[in-house]
């Protein structure tokens, strides 16, 4: 086959971009795959891991599994050695007569004594399942390992009809490509621009594009212009907002200690290294080895031993009367259910009180990687920002300072007291730093053993630190947390890549290449486009582990720049969830990012980045819901409009506004989150003090910036949806703000009501004109914020 | 009331309809032509009015009760206190509880006040005979006596986590785990709820403060959020944000609801995405609910007989107001009620004395409970709405070395009861140790009351299942057994 179809060059080298962009143009994208060479994908067989896997593990290996404890008649499926064992001159699988298998005897059997799986078993297997199973063991009843444990490789690039390569931007599309041709359905068509604009955004950086931006992009007709949009996105201390926040949900990053008295801690120093490390693209393998054990690194800096509060937000129980090592071993429990879940894909936590049912991880393993993080202290140190360090420079050369003056002084010198006295001052004076929970290597390390049932009270034989068989080797005789680390973030981790990919690809798609992102075992649904999710995994190592890279091949890519509108005419049957991907995806706004369109179109949005958490106005009595009373005073002037992402977490009372919207409580570890629709989220939005506030504030913004009525309104869509009204639109919009100026101008009452609400944000930008123009143009504004579409990405 | 709310939704349901007519023909020249009006009406694609995220579901087999009210009593009642009569616990107090009831047993504040405590505390309070049966019931709770003849005692029941927010997490959740859903909204998410203008699972507070835990004793864990439960708040607004702004009266609110909905219908039509149908009737939901929950918490029809029988002070919020708007609640078609009440911690401390700071929570909270099982009684809900009463845990038959005689937490036997929704009446399940430390008969772990609740609401705990990580999750994990003693 050819290579030499036209495709476009994705990858544009600007002056503006950062060197490491330079790299990834001359090593990825199409260019790259295309060397490897193109091979039309082979004929439909059956594949282990495919089609037979998962009807195993469903409905068998439960009791014929891994765990030996609960395996029935010693029988073992889910190794090919299990199968094909001799018990009492059976065999399960016979290699020997595969037609008089055990196994087909079984799932055909009538009689409900032998039929398997057994009538008391929650599974039945449906007639194809029966057929798959009998074809395969007729055909050798061969097994494979779990694709997720074998190595990613890049496979060729799937051969491709022309029209369809023409469609193709990046490797990304080929494989898409492929597979909506194996369908016969075609991709949607490019989204309009101003659409493709405000996803974007919205997914790189969380705000939305300005009308300015709007304009200049729908104007730009060079070839590159989303390319060059991409960039600059990308480059916006914004975007470790947005992508920082995903990885908090997955840290279970809050700012109190749970349980019972649930009290403040300060942990937005590693909040704000997170968001600092996702700006500077911090090479993946690298964010995760300081995150597990920056603290064990030679000369660990102070953002390294910060990095490790990662597995410092677990909750902490300070209630009376507990034992405080229930509570120390509960949070090292939490530390091996996230990291399973969100560098490995893989439920650890089930390994905790048995061998893991599904998958190759023995409770002894479980519990060898215990080991790892029981010698660890868990101190909080003081970690002060640049500004703290140089004005506690400044206060230790003024402390110098003194003491040399009152060394020049002798006793009886009369100006010798007020020194002293100064001094004394000074000294207590010192600029304070906030401190952060962190990892501390432990100097007396502690044993570990294995606990009966996952049970503290019932610990069995010692375990030694060390790694799941199953898993890539990790070759040290005495493996530390730091060893461990590496291994995690190892280029030979089947896992890490592809999930990392995989949870990029949910972001920006609505839903995983693997659509239980948590879960890559053999319980897991198996990758809609496995190919890709290869490829792209091979793609990020093997480009230095740069996110940036992986958003920017992907967003780019024709694939993600479809029309996300439903296609119920040819796709309503056919793929009604978009695993084919013929269309992008429409999806309601995660909660912080509601609020911060808010922000953004009434134009009160604070740039500020980083420091203690702040105080968005909330209504009176949520903090009565916890065991204490707890206060919260809104901040006011600048910090009571600052992205979402700084608002104050409390675990037991989680801030409405967002909690309403589906934020995570940072009670466990959230790798992909819920999106509901409910009618408290409505209330919310219409009449949420906050909400109405910035309803106030972008209708004054309206009648600022334009001055005929359909101009305003022109403005509120470009500001809330970054699209022109249409004459219908205009038309609603029109006839509610007349309506309700006339309703006003008679209900002045009722008009100061509304304007009065808008006390916080001062008289600045008030705009001239009656109270009843400002209250209608409220409630336009009122409405705009709650369209469905204000609150979605397209 | 009823009718004028029918009307408006029938009229908002015509107006979308309208309206979507109006955007199919503007909208032909955009690509929308080969759709047939018909089949936007027809399939599906609109059907704002009558989409309702609490849609009642099917239950596995056919209910004996359709709604849930849950006291919680939270801080670990006494049993012994309260319950279960332990004429021997009261002679041998004093001495020391023999050492094979707590050999290798762990319990709260070991290192403290509970260092190698042994000395057996006898009753504190009075204990009398109620009902047919002659059930024992503290001097404390003569209301609750009263009403023997209609509950199932379990004096058995059993827990596995000893510190207040774990435990009442593994009461709510079946797990000490956190991220996992309550067991109301494991009920709302497995049958739905019959109301259409109000939560399917509401969540009510009294007492001095709020139950250890917070959120997570509610939370929805990995199911949607819309099934979490939604706290009816005792002041102010009873549901966050309910109130219009000020400046916006109910008509004005309509008009801007009108507005909004017919631009997500116009967008709904454009994009064909069936959630912004979803999001239109969340609209037309929250507008009712800002009329029915006013309306709910307004008990000025109620009758003075019926405040009485509670004990309720008008406007004074108290257990027994929470327990009145239980009733309400469900009466008008909440499926799953949960009333925390504080502080029930007894360790003999300032604020936890067996004496007066019992007497204070007893006396809270005995008159209103009898009352709404009597209540619901008298409206012939009782038969569909099952009660129950109990706390995380309970406590020790050994005293605690405070500053009075008080008792430490207890896991191992603490009883809870239920009432109506097909419970046996007059019954009590297992039976306690002369000490009451653990169960001599018939053990009542969290597991079971979780599968036996369920059952009564026609659900199968083995059934009612949620896929995530791999794994089908339940309420009752891999455990469970159905109380087949407590059914009626």
């Amino acid at each position: 086959m050819s290579l030499g179809w036209r495709i476009r060059v994705v990858f544009i080298v600007s002056p503006f971009i950062p060197l490491n962009y330079c790299r990834l143009a001359k090593t990825t994208g199409l260019a790259g795959a295309l060397a490897v060479g193109l091979v039309k994908p082979g004929a439909v067989e059956i594949d282990f891991n495919r089609d037979i896997r998962p009807v195993l593990s469903g409905n068998c290996f439960q009791c014929h599994g891994p765990d030996a404890a609960k395996r029935k008649a010693g029988l073992r499926l889910d190794t090919r050695k299990g199968a094909i064992e001799a018990r009492d001159g059976v065999r399960a699988i016979d290699p020997a007569r595969l037609a008089k298998s055990e196994l087909l005897a079984r799932i055909t059997a009538t009689d409900p004594d032998t039929r398997m799986p057994p009538p008391e078993a929650n599974s039945r297997l449906a007639p194809e399942q029966v057929k798959l199973l009998s074809a395969w063991v007729k055909a050798g009843g061969e097994y494979d390992r779990h694709w997720a444990f074998n190595q990613p490789v890049r496979r060729p690039l799937p051969g491709l009809a022309p029209e369809r390569r023409a469609w193709a931007k990046n490797a990304v599309d080929v494989f898409v490509a492929a597979k909506l041709a194996e369908a016969g359905v075609d991709p949607s068509p490019e989204a309009a621009k101003a659409t493709l604009l405000r996803r974007v955004s919205l997914d790189l950086v969380g705000l939305p594009p300005s009308p300015e931006q709007i304009a200049a992009f729908v104007n730009d007709s060079s070839a590159d212009a989303f390319e060059k949009v991409v960039d600059n996105l990308l480059q916006s201390p914004h975007y470790g907002e947005r992508w920082g926040r995903h990885w908090l949900d997955a840290a279970r990053y809050a700012d109190s200690d749970g349980y019972s008295h649930d009290a403040a801690r300060s942990m937005w120093p590693y909040r704000d290294w997170v968001i600092s490390a996702v700006n500077s693209d911090l090479s993946f393998d690298q964010f995760i080895v300081e995150q597990l054990a920056g603290d064990l690194l030679p000369d660990a800096t102070l953002a390294q031993r910060v990095a490790t509060g990662f597995h410092r937000n677990t909750q902490i129980n300070t209630e009376g009367g507990v034992d405080k090592e229930q509570f120390r071993i509960d949070s090292i429990f939490d530390r091996l259910v996230t990291t399973g879940e969100v560098m490995f894909g893989l439920t650890l936590g089930c390994a905790q009180c048995h061998e893991h049912k599904y998958d190759p991880v023995s409770q002894t393993e479980y519990y060898q990687l215990f080991a790892f993080f029981n010698n660890a202290d868990e101190p909080r140190i003081e970690a002060p920002t640049p500004v703290v360090t140089a004005r506690r420079a400044e206060h230790n050369a003024r402390v110098r300072q003194l003491e040399a003056k009152l060394k020049s002084l002798t006793k009886e010198d009369a100006g010798r007291k007020s020194v002293e006295v100064s001094l004394a001052k000074l000294k207590k004076a010192r600029p304070s730093a906030a401190t952060t929970l962190v990892m501390a290597r432990r100097k007396e390390p502690r044993t570990t053993r294995r606990f009966v049932q996952g049970d503290f009270t019932r610990p069995a034989e010692t375990v030694q630190p060390g790694t799941p068989a199953s898993l890539h080797p990790l070759a040290k005789p005495t493996p530390d947390r730091l060893d461990f680390a590496r291994w995690v973030a190892a280029r030979d981790n089947p896992l890490l890549a592809r999930v990392t990919v995989n949870r990029t690809w949910q972001h920006l798609f609505g839903r995983g290449i693997v659509e239980t992102e948590n879960d890559f075992g053999s319980q897991g649904i198996p990758p809609t486009h496995p190919k890709l999710l290869d490829w792209l995994a091979v793609e990020f190592m093997e480009n230095g582990w740069s996110l940036k890279q992986i958003h920017r091949l992907i967003v780019t890519s024709a694939t993600y720049r479809q029309a996300s509108s439903v296609r119920r005419a040819d796709l309503d049957q056919l793929d009604p969830h978009n695993r084919l991907l013929a269309r992008q995806s429409r999806f309601r706004l995660d909660a912080e990012l509601i609020r911060d369109m808010a922000l953004v179109s009434s134009g009160l949005l604070s740039a500020k980045m980083g420091g203690p958490g702040v105080f968005p106005p909330q209504p009176d009595g949520c903090m009565d819901l916890g065991q204490h009373r707890k206060t919260w005073k809104a901040s006011s002037g600048e910090d009571r409009f600052r992205r979402a992402a700084y608002t104050y977490r409390w675990r037991n009372t989680p801030h409405p506004a967002l909690k309403v919207f589906d934020a995570p409580d940072g009670l466990a570890t959230c790798t992909r989150r819920i999106r509901s629709n409910t009618p408290l989220q409505a209330l919310t939005l219409m009449n949420d003090p906050a909400f109405v506030e910035l309803s106030i504030g972008l209708a004054r913004r309206l009648m600022a910036e334009a001055e005929s009525s359909a101009n305003r309104i022109r403005l509120g869509f470009q500001l809330c949806l970054g699209r022109e009204p249409d004459a219908e639109e205009l038309r609603l919009i029109t006839e509610l703000v007349a309506g309700q100026q006339t309703e006003f101008a008679a209900q002045t009452a009722e008009a100061k009501a509304v304007v009065s609400k808008a006390s916080s944000l001062g008289q600045a930008g008030k705009p001239a004109g009656s109270d009843a123009a400002l209250a209608a143009w409220t409630m336009a504004s009122r409405v705009l914020l709650n369209l469905d579409e204000t609150i979605t990405r397209e | 009331m009823m009718d004028a709310l029918k009307a408006s939704q029938a009229q908002q349901a015509m107006d979308l309809q309208q309206v979507t007519r109006r955007h199919f023909f503007s909208q032909c020249s955009m690509g929308l032509g080969s759709i047939a009006l018909g089949s936007l009406l027809g399939d599906g694609l609109v059907k704002a009015a009558s989409v309702n995220p609490f849609q009642p579901g099917k239950p596995h087999f056919a209910p004996k009760a359709k709604n849930v009210i849950y006291m919680f009593m939270a801080g670990g009642p006494s049993q012994l206190e309260l319950y279960d009569w332990k004429p021997e616990l009261a002679r041998r107090t004093g001495g020391d509880i023999p050492e094979e009831f707590i050999k290798g047993k762990r319990f709260a504040f070991m290192n403290s006040s509970f260092k190698d405590q042994k000395k057996l505390l006898g009753p504190v309070k009075k204990f009398h005979q109620h009902g047919q049966g002659g059930m024992w019931f503290s001097e404390n709770i003569p209301h609750i006596g009263g009403i023997a003849d209609e509950m199932t005692m379990f004096r058995t029941c059993k827990t596995n986590l000893f510190n207040h927010a774990p435990a009442k997490l593994f009461m709510n959740t079946g797990t000490g785990v956190f991220g996992r859903p309550s067991m109301g909204s494991w009920v709302t998410y497995g049958i739905g709820s019959e109301s259409q203008s109000l939560p399917g699972f509401v969540v009510l507070h009294s007492g001095p403060r709020g139950p250890r835990g917070g959120a997570a004793n509610w939370g929805s864990g990995f199911l949607p959020t819309t099934y979490q439960g939604v706290p009816l708040r005792g002041s102010g607004d009873p549901i966050l944000n309910l109130a219009n702004p000020a400046g916006v009266n109910r008509q004005r609110q309509r008009a801007s609801i009108d507005t909004i909905n017919k631009l997500n219908l116009k967008r709904l039509v454009a994009t064909g995405d069936p959630e912004i149908n979803t999001r239109i009737a969340s609209y037309e939901m929250a507008y009712r609910m800002q009329a029915s929950a006013p309306e709910l918490i307004d008990i000025s029809g109620e009758s003075k007989a019926t405040l009485d029988l509670y004990g309720i002070e008008r406007g004074k919020p108290s257990f027994a107001n929470n327990s009145l708007l239980a009733r309400r609640l469900v009466q008008r078609g909440t499926r799953f009620v949960q009333l925390y009440h504080t502080n029930w911690d007894s360790h003999g401390g300032p604020g936890e004395t067996l004496n007066k700071d019992f007497d204070k929570v007893t006396h809270d909270v005995d008159r209103a409970s009898a009352a709404l099982v009597k209540d619901l009684k008298a409206h012939g809900m009782l038969d569909d709405t099952l009660v129950i009463w109990g706390g995380e845990f309970g406590r020790t038959p050994m005293s605690e070395a405070r500053q009075t005689a008080g008792r430490n937490h207890h896991i191992d036997a603490f009883t809870m009861w239920m009432a109506g929704g097909g419970i046996k009446p007059g019954n009590i399940v297992g039976e306690t140790d002369e000490f009451g430390f653990g169960a001599i008969d018939q053990e009542c772990h969290v597991h079971d009351l979780h599968a036996t609740v369920l059952h009564l609401l026609g659900l199968d705990h083995e059934r009612l299942t949620f896929r995530t990580q791999g794994r089908d999750y339940r309420l009752t994990d891999i455990h469970g057994k159905l109380i087949e003693d407590a059914l009626a």
